[in-house]
């Protein structure tokens, strides 16, 4: 606004000059301000355009890689299925040969001697076994220290676990795991005879077995002929090396009789050694088996 | 039938709870099934009694046929008494064990009766190789007292046999001079085991307390198996509370396996101990004699206590008192090595001044 002068004729010259100046001032500025704002316009607008240049660039990339993709998982597709199919046969491959080795860890059973691996140690298995038959099974679950030292097992007490550990276990293992076996099998293979004569054939003899937790001493009197006329036989088998299924002393004599007639004394004689060198259920299926020729014999 | 035998059967018989009479006659194989028969079993007990006393008089029981029944009625309740452990040793080089259970019995009965001219003893043989002798005592002037008898439980061709603790205890040399001569064995020590559960005796001293093995043939693995102890899962436990439970379930599960404990009812240590001195010199360190201290754990059930006692992480801290005083443990005995390793877990506390 112009401002209110008091010299009124100079004045209103001075007010026109200055007026006009400020006048101009004004338009000076307000021009300066508006090619600067033109300028920022422009700056900006120039800013935008790069952007949008880059943006669309970008797009222009991704689409191609998205066609890329697009097309080689096409291709891909086709070939997928026989890849699949090779996947599943390695997986039964796999699956077969682990079920292999399964059966062969299992298997090594019936070696007698078979171990595995626990967190502190090993955990020997000894299967007993007498004239191919498979007997029971005994572990002993060793931790592998120094010493070397049995943590638990079902040996049972009778058997002199202790002492061969004490001979062997240090020094030789091996030695150790294998008169352990022996015992166990002899001992086995006794029990085995014994339980045998006792269940099959029990109409031979007549009197209980007199039997001992080691198996190691026998003692039972039995017939020849059931019902029949002749006097029993009384048996006495000792085992004396744990380690064997045959006994190392027998004696045989016939119950109520004082001096034997020498067929009977050739009997006894001959029962003697055999009972010495065959299996105890052995012998006596042989007696049977004479009895039932004889049976025969008065038949026909 | 005696008198004195007849009052014998039938204070046993007024023993026997009801529900387990007919199976203990049964087992007895004294009265025949028809005899058996004619008892009405529902009616009152004294009257029942007073029937199988008038079947036994018929039959003619004698004194070893009581005595039989007192066996079966012990085996059935094996519990009513506390079980001593006796050990026997072989002289070194000895022959092996040809045990022979006829020759046993007339060796241990002839070796009673020479000492004692009164004296009862009877036998009855189980299925697990074990042989019950009943030893009723008398003096060379009284008859032997029947209601005081003394039970022992021999497992042949091994080298124990438990021992009822009885009053009488001026017998107990005797006997186990019998036992050890007829049993072909050198010597006879007492072990410091006692319980009134023989399983566990058994299973402590013949080590069968775990009778789980590891083989290819089990088709769950090891680690799966749960402990059966409870944690309280409380969910402000972090994660080092965390690791430390699983370790103290671990070392547990070492020790203790999976399987049922043996039924301890107590466990003593005999303790002497001499302590290192610390920088100051403390009294115990002075001392010339160790000091000697007795410690006793009871329980109803003492390893299942113990079991259970890991989840309170009690034991790490006895264990580091027993490091840090740093003093010298002897015991006063061997222990079996199972005992030993317990005994290293779970060191007791012992006073600290």
């Amino acid at each position: 606004m112009e401002q209110a002068n008091p010299l009124r004729p100079d004045g209103e010259s001075k007010g026109g000059v200055l007026a006009h100046l400020e006048r101009l001032e004004t338009q000076v500025s307000r021009s300066r301000k508006q090619s600067e704002e033109l300028q920022s316009v422009q700056a900006q607008e120039g800013a935008l355009g790069t952007k949008i240049h880059k943006l669309r660039r970008l797009r222009d990339e991704l689409r191609a890689a998205v066609r890329h993709r697009r097309a080689s998982v096409k291709a891909c597709i086709a070939n997928v299925e026989p890849n699949q199919t090779v996947e599943i046969n390695e997986q039964e491959a796999l699956e077969e040969k682990l079920g292999n080795v399964k059966a062969i860890l299992q298997a090594y059973h019936f070696t007698g001697l078979s171990g595995k691996l626990t967190s502190r140690g090993v955990c020997v298995c000894i299967n007993t076994a007498f004239e191919g038959n498979l007997l029971d099974s005994y572990f002993v679950d060793l931790v592998i220290q120094k010493p070397l030292r049995i943590h638990h097992h079902s040996v049972p007490v009778f058997i002199p676990l202790e002492e061969i550990a004490a001979k062997y276990l240090q020094t030789n293992i091996q030695h150790f795991l294998f008169s352990l076996c022996e015992y166990l099998n002899a001992y086995s293979g006794r029990k085995y005879q014994a339980d045998r004569l006792q269940s099959d054939f029990a109409a031979l003899l007549t009197g209980p077995l007199q039997r001992n937790p080691l198996c190691n001493l026998l003692s039972f009197t039995y017939k020849l002929d059931p019902g029949g006329q002749s006097f029993p036989f009384c048996a006495r088998l000792l085992y004396k090396d744990l380690t064997a299924t045959l006994p190392t002393d027998v004696t045989v004599t016939c119950q109520g009789v004082e001096a034997l007639s020498t067929s009977w004394e050739e009997q006894r004689a001959s029962h003697e050694t055999l009972f010495c060198t065959k299996p105890l259920h052995q012998v006596f299926a042989s007696f049977a088996r004479k009895g039932e020729k004889l049976d025969m014999s008065l038949v026909s | 039938m005696d008198e004195t035998v007849a009052e014998f059967i039938k204070r046993t018989i007024l023993k026997i709870p009801m529900n387990e009479l007919t199976t203990i006659l049964k087992a007895w194989d004294f009265l025949s099934e028809n005899q058996l028969q004619t008892v009405n079993f529902r009616q009152r007990k004294e009257s029942v009694v007073q029937h199988l006393i008038h079947l036994c008089e018929e039959k003619r029981a004698s004194l070893s046929d009581a005595a039989l029944l007192d066996i079966i009625y012990m085996q059935f309740h094996q519990h009513q008494k506390v079980w001593d452990v006796f050990q026997m040793n072989k002289g070194p080089g000895e022959d092996v064990d040809l045990f022979d259970m006829k020759q046993f019995k007339n060796s241990f009965k002839k070796i009673l009766q020479r000492a004692l001219k009164n004296v009862t003893v009877s036998f009855r043989e189980t299925e697990e190789n074990a042989v019950w002798i009943r030893i009723a005592w008398g003096t060379q002037y009284t008859k032997p007292n029947q209601y005081k008898p003394t039970y022992v439980v021999y497992y042949s061709q091994t080298p124990y046999a438990f021992m009822s603790s009885s009053m009488l205890r001026r017998n107990t040399p005797l006997l186990g001079q019998a036992l050890t001569v007829a049993s072909k064995h050198h010597q006879i020590v007492k072990m410091d085991l006692r319980s009134r559960y023989l399983d566990s005796l058994k299973a402590i001293v013949f080590k069968q307390y775990n009778q789980t093995f590891e083989t290819h043939n089990s088709t769950t693995p090891l680690q799966e198996r749960s402990l059966g102890l409870d944690i309280n899962m409380d969910s402000r436990i972090i994660h080092e509370n965390i690791v430390e439970k699983e370790r103290v379930q671990r070392i547990t599960q070492e020790t203790f396996g999976d399987y049922p404990q043996p039924q301890l009812e107590f466990a003593q240590y005999k303790l002497e101990t001499k302590f290192k001195s610390g920088l100051n010199g403390s009294i115990l360190a002075e001392r010339e004699e160790p000091l000697r201290c007795l410690i006793k754990f009871s329980s109803p059930h003492l390893l299942e206590a113990l079991k259970s006692l890991a989840p309170a992480a009690l034991f790490c801290r006895i264990q580091k008192l027993l490091c840090y005083s740093g003093s010298h443990i002897q015991g006063t005995q061997d222990l079996s090595s199972w005992q030993k390793d317990l005994y290293l877990l779970f060191v007791p506390l012992y006073p600290r001044c």
